[in-house]
């Protein structure tokens, strides 16, 4: 078989990756946080990111929602750009302030609003059936300040399902909340991923949160130093070899990529 | 009551606390959540040094100058360096907004002092809304009318991209545009609003509303109406206090407003006592 004939194949078994990202390098000032990454994002993947802090993972998360501008590199669609939904650590909001779930997410919603601040007729509807996939439909008059950290992730996770998005990006969806919320949130997104076909990218610090959801996982440190399964890149010898210290990952189970 | 609406210039204070007192408790909302309350401070001290380089203006160029517009332009241009100076410099917002607005009011009163003008200091400070006249209402009006096209225009843009610029950006809104439109607003407000309460007691009737409505509020919309209600309320108050214990408006118009929060926060402290 000739390697025209091979490279056929593969088009016609592969789909074509929903992003490439080629020699992409971010620098702040003089430090590089980002330097030759290059990765490929598969339709309908579960990608993690994790490494050591101040290792770029936040960073290439906003180079894909083009917050931050590349000093070298590419990032390069097939096709038209996909709809990215996006869910933020936290919020800039003072806990006291009055801001109902309902109209956090009208605020979120591409439809026409109410006046005043409210939630339109059309809007209500899409608001509620985004919640309520989430378990989370009798949230919707609390207000943002009194959720607890499981049901404020489930918020975030309903207003980034009202882009109706292809590409999830979650910054640290795991960070502020306890161990069963956290298996909670796997369990949501494991079936947001399932159900509507999402590929997700997410980073994370919690390896157990990862080693359950991910289908690959990037190791970064600058640029990937592992990028796999997760049985592979979660591995004690690749963990120390980019954490730069001795690591010990403990027990880990690997559902998503069983 | 019939001799305070025999004068002329009591009926111009009262429209005025009525356009006014609403449309900064409507800004206010804005700065509150976006947690600007202490730069809409600074920007409101510092109209004495905007007022200052109009009468240096007037003269060194003998050209006569509008104070308004010198005022504005200079919040302006500092609203616009302090926020240039939050993104570039390794200093911290509030150590930026502390020593822009110290400096300029400084430099305001120096320029003041040696142009011999440091008995208007007084006027410049607390203000005078009994000096207001037809002009004065319409340039008003107008305000008003800008501050409700932007903010109830773009309320989605404003509420999102304090929330969470990232989600703002992924949704197309562009924040460093939201943010000099906002600049511009306070700034805008400092000017027309500088004759009727003064550079030191201004920023009282942007923060001091949204505060109260916020203690009382279950939602935002009802923050909004509130804060609206509680503007029109407080500012109008203070005209008739002012009127009948004859004492000078501005700081009428502030107690009222602090009553008026004193009001709230003893409601909000008590509600869950009755409920038991």
């Amino acid at each position: 078989m000739t390697a025209a004939a091979l490279g056929q194949t593969q088009t016609i078994t592969c789909p074509a990756p929903l992003l490439r990202i080629e020699r992409v390098g971010v620098r702040y000032g003089n430090h590089w946080a980002l330097r030759g990454v290059d990765l490929e994002i598969r339709r309908g993947e579960l990608l993690a990111f994790i490494g050591p802090n101040g290792a770029g993972k936040s960073t290439l998360l906003k180079a894909l929602l083009g917050l931050v501008p590349l000093a070298e590199g590419r990032i390069i669609r097939d096709g038209p750009a996909p709809r990215i939904g996006y869910v933020p650590q936290k919020l800039a909001l003072d806990s006291t302030f009055p801001l109902t779930v309902e109209e956090f997410l009208a605020v979120n919603h591409p439809g026409p609003r109410a006046w005043f601040g409210g939630v339109s007729k059309k809007q209500g509807p899409a608001i509620m059936a985004a919640l309520a996939r989430l378990g989370a439909a009798d949230l919707s008059r609390q207000v943002i300040g009194t959720l607890s950290g499981g049901q404020f992730q489930r918020v975030l996770l309903a207003a980034a399902l009202l882009q109706e998005p292809e590409l999830l990006l979650l910054d640290e969806p795991a960070a502020s909340i306890d161990r069963r919320g956290s298996e909670e949130l796997q369990l949501l997104l494991h079936d947001l991923h399932k159900k509507l076909g999402l590929t997700i990218i997410f980073v994370s610090h919690d390896l157990h949160f990862v080693s359950h959801l991910a289908t690959r996982v990037g190791c970064l440190n600058q640029n990937f130093c592992g990028l796999g399964p997760p049985h592979e890149v979660l591995s004690e010898h690749s963990l120390t070899e980019a954490y730069g210290t001795a690591f010990v990952p403990g027990h880990l189970h690997f559902h998503a990529a069983e | 009551m019939s001799t305070f609406w025999s004068y002329d210039f009591m009926s111009y204070a009262l429209i005025s606390a009525c356009i006014l007192g609403p449309a900064c408790a409507l800004l206010g909302v804005f700065v509150t959540l976006r947690g600007m309350a202490f730069f809409s401070d600074a920007l409101a001290h510092s109209a004495i040094t905007g007022v200052a380089l109009g009468f240096l203006v007037q003269e060194k160029f003998l050209v006569s100058v509008d104070p308004m517009l010198c005022v504005f332009i200079f919040s302006f241009a500092l609203a616009s360096l302090m926020a240039w100076l939050f993104r570039r410099s390794p200093l911290a917002p509030d150590t930026v907004i502390a020593f822009s607005f110290t400096g300029s009011v400084a430099f305001g009163v120096v320029v003041i002092s040696m142009l011999g003008k440091y008995r208007l200091l007084d006027g410049i400070l607390f203000g005078s809304i009994y000096a207001n006249g037809p002009a004065d209402i319409i340039k008003q009006a107008a305000l008003a009318g800008l501050i409700v096209l932007v903010l109830v225009g773009w309320m989605r843009s404003y509420t999102l991209s304090t929330l969470s610029p990232e989600m703002a950006h992924v949704q197309g809104h562009r924040r460093a545009w939201l943010d000099y439109a906002f600049a511009l607003l306070i700034a805008a407000t400092v000017a027309v609003s500088l004759k009727m309460l003064g550079a030191l007691l201004l920023s009282a009737l942007i923060v001091i509303p949204p505060a109260a409505a916020k203690l009382i509020s279950g939602s935002f919309r009802q923050m909004l109406v509130f804060s609206l209600c509680g503007g029109l309320l407080a500012a109008s108050l203070g005209v008739f206090f002012s009127w009948h214990l004859n004492v000078p408006t501005g700081p009428c118009i502030v107690l009222t407003n602090v009553l008026l929060l004193t009001l709230c926060y003893g409601w909000k402290t008590i509600t869950p006592h009755l409920q038991t």
